[in-house]
């Protein structure tokens, strides 16, 4: 038996308009106890219906769920012990702040569970877990977004659950109130040891905050990992152009050696990857080409030669975009800001780093 | 007033008067535009009001009306039997249909709201609900009559089950069934206007109470009932008033002891030629729909939850 959540080959069947499509189509996943998992994909890709399956407000076409081990998968959403934050927040608006937070403790089947004094003090302790303790008698109204989903949060965990569900709960804040919000998450799942299972379309929150991601697409999972592989080691062409702004180059496999490889790309030029790949010689790859791990450099000194299409000032680095020569792809560069800038149009060379470059499916 | 303001740039030095003569002929624009509403208003609100109001202070002796400036007939209204007395049966029998067609509206508003997925559904439903209004009052209330009467649906019914052994007269003809009748015929209203409340209500919140581990009771009772206060209030007034001025149901299926205040004026209008009273009584409801409106509007704003 394994503790925590795991998806059997779940499916979802929507029909819209008299056409039907898979919104999920065959996931499988293991999501351990304590572990913070996101969904990650752009918007109509199963991540938010998946989810929702496992909060059980809708019920899958086929496949299990199973938690601990115990197949759930038809049991009623107000049995699973499973709280979610929602995009909107759902805060009740005939409730004060603290009725709300109390809400979960005070339903019939918690009767007796917990006397008042109980109630008030475990609601006094989340209101200060999500910093507000001074707003237990607002109504929602009176609140901004940031506040709003602190509430949320603090309705969710007062329950004490093993598991809390997030549907986009960020994704009505603003920018500054995200990264702060990120943080404030991160802490709790740590402090708490929940399994927190988060959907998002949001990269940058994804990698942050995550132990593993789903990177999902057309109801599939394309890969599932944790964001370092998913980051530096992605499965596909999708997930890496996905994730972190990758630019794929046209190769071909000039060599596969057990201790790396070398990809010819079509203007001739060879790059060595310090990564063997299960590729043979031959093949049409695609050459991953990360920003950092490139540096430009003057003619002569780097693998790939190119000139500089654009360059975009960005404070904390400039931005160059490398068209190499040959028409063999575009690629961008991040340079530091103190280093002598390279004008628009100066051929240049690049460096690639052998240890991060990655080939993935052409 | 386009061509007033292109002017402004090329009149340097007199531009202050050009404003100033813009605004004029704005200003004198908007009053052209206000004549319709307010001739509308005068000739359909002001002058009825203020003939209604005329005629209230007059006397109507040997069935003619002689003006005259005197309040005798508010008083009667308060005093002279029957009038107080129909006018608190009339506001009995709204109050019994408001509550009753708020009763009636309730589940089927929260069903139309919650648990009907599909549009078109929810379309055809909505659309049933408004449909009976196509058929005529009169139709609808003679409809009661057949089921009810003694030898109605429902007295065949009971016979033919071996209930009852002969008709029971106790259906028609009395408050039971023009109460029946009235909430028959306005529960859409209710439904309405319950609908529109209980539409705002995200789904997400019943979402987040169920996933608290709140039971159906449990979400109908703390979440979506507090929500929708406003809406079964609105509801109320609207088919109280209209129980309230109704005349047709009291004489197609009330008893003789059923008429309602409605009934009471078309007979001081028409049969005692009365109108000095009828215009009195009319006014007085007037002031009370006022005073009731006043009311619920304050109660709505008091209970409605901001989401």
């Amino acid at each position: 038996m394994t503790t925590g959540i795991e998806l059997r080959d779940l499916r979802k069947l929507y029909d819209g308009h008299g056409a039907t499509a898979w919104a999920v189509d065959g996931v499988n996943m293991r999501i351990g106890q304590g572990q913070f998992v996101t969904l990650l994909g752009p918007s109509g890709c199963g991540k938010t219906t998946t989810l929702r399956m496992i909060a059980g407000f809708e019920t899958p076409t086929s496949g299990q769920i199973l938690r601990d081990g115990i197949d759930i998968t038809d049991q009623p959403v107000s049995d699973r012990d499973m709280r979610m934050v929602f995009q909107d927040f759902a805060l009740f608006p005939n409730m004060t702040v603290a009725e709300n937070v109390a809400f979960g403790l005070r339903t019939r089947r918690m009767k007796g569970r917990f006397s008042d004094a109980e109630i008030r003090r475990k609601v006094a302790e989340h209101l200060d877990l999500v910093h507000l303790g001074s707003h237990a008698g607002k109504r929602p109204h009176q609140l901004s977004g940031g506040q709003k989903q602190r509430v949320s949060l603090a309705r969710a965990l007062v329950t004490d659950p093993d598991v809390v569900l997030f549907d986009e709960p960020l994704g009505s804040l603003d920018a500054h109130l995200r990264k702060v919000m990120q943080i404030e998450l991160i802490r709790l799942h740590r402090e708490l040891n929940k399994t927190f299972i988060y959907v998002t379309h949001d990269q940058d929150e994804a990698m942050a905050m995550s132990d593993a991601i789903a990177v999902m697409n057309v109801g599939k999972v394309m890969q599932f990992g944790t964001p370092r592989e998913i980051y530096d080691r992605p499965a596909s062409r999708y997930v890496a152009s996905f994730i972190g702004h990758a630019h794929i180059v046209d190769a071909v496999v000039a060599e596969s050696r057990s201790d790396g490889l070398m990809v010819r790309l079509g203007n001739g030029e060879v790059v060595s990857l310090a990564q063997p790949a299960k590729v043979a010689s031959g093949q049409s790859v695609g050459l991953m080409l990360r920003a950092e791990d490139l540096s430009l450099a003057r003619p002569g000194e780097g693998e790939l030669h190119g000139q500089v299409a654009d360059s975009l000032y960005r404070g904390e680095y400039i931005e160059y975009v490398v068209e190499l020569t040959g028409n063999a792809g575009l690629v961008h560069v991040h340079e530091p800001t103190d280093l002598p800038p390279f004008a628009h149009g100066a051929p240049v060379a690049l460096k690639v780093n052998a240890q991060k470059a990655h080939v993935v499916e052409a | 007033m386009a061509q007033a303001a292109l002017s402004l740039p090329s009149q340097t030095g007199g531009a202050r008067p050009a404003v100033r003569s813009a605004r004029r002929i704005e200003r004198r624009r908007m009053l052209l535009w206000l004549v319709p509403p307010i001739a509308w208003f005068t000739v359909f609100m002001l002058v009825p009001y203020a003939l209604l109001f005329y005629y209230s202070l007059g006397q109507a002796e040997d069935m003619v009306f002689t003006p005259g400036l005197s309040l005798r007939n508010f008083a009667r209204v308060f005093t002279d039997e029957p009038y107080l007395g129909v006018i608190l049966k009339s506001a009995r029998i709204g109050l019994m249909t408001s509550v009753l067609s708020a009763i009636m509206a309730y589940p089927l508003a929260f069903c139309l709201a919650f648990h009907v997925r599909s549009a078109s559904l929810k379309f055809v439903l909505y659309l049933l609900v408004i449909v009976p209004w196509w058929a005529s009052y009169l139709v609808k209330a003679y409809a009661w009559k057949t089921i009810l009467g003694t030898g109605g649906i429902l007295n065949a019914t009971l016979q033919g089950l071996g209930l009852t052994h002969e008709p029971v007269r106790l259906f028609l003809y009395n408050e039971f069934s023009v109460v029946l009748t009235l909430t028959y015929i306005f529960t859409p209203f209710a439904v309405l206007s319950i609908y529109a409340q209980l539409e705002r209500v995200p789904t997400s919140l019943i979402e987040a109470a169920r996933n608290l581990g709140a039971s159906a009771w449990e979400i109908v009772f703390r979440i979506v009932l507090p929500i929708s206060v406003p809406g079964v209030i609105a509801g109320g007034i609207i088919t109280f008033s209209l129980a309230f001025g109704d005349f047709v149901a009291p004489v197609l299926v009330g008893g003789p002891d059923s008429l309602m205040i409605s009934n009471i004026v078309i007979n001081l209008l028409g049969v005692a030629f009365d109108w000095p009273m009828a215009a009195a009584i009319g006014l007085v409801i007037i002031a009370l729909g006022l005073a009731l409106i006043s009311l619920s509007g304050w109660l709505e704003e008091k209970t409605q939850v901001r989401l």
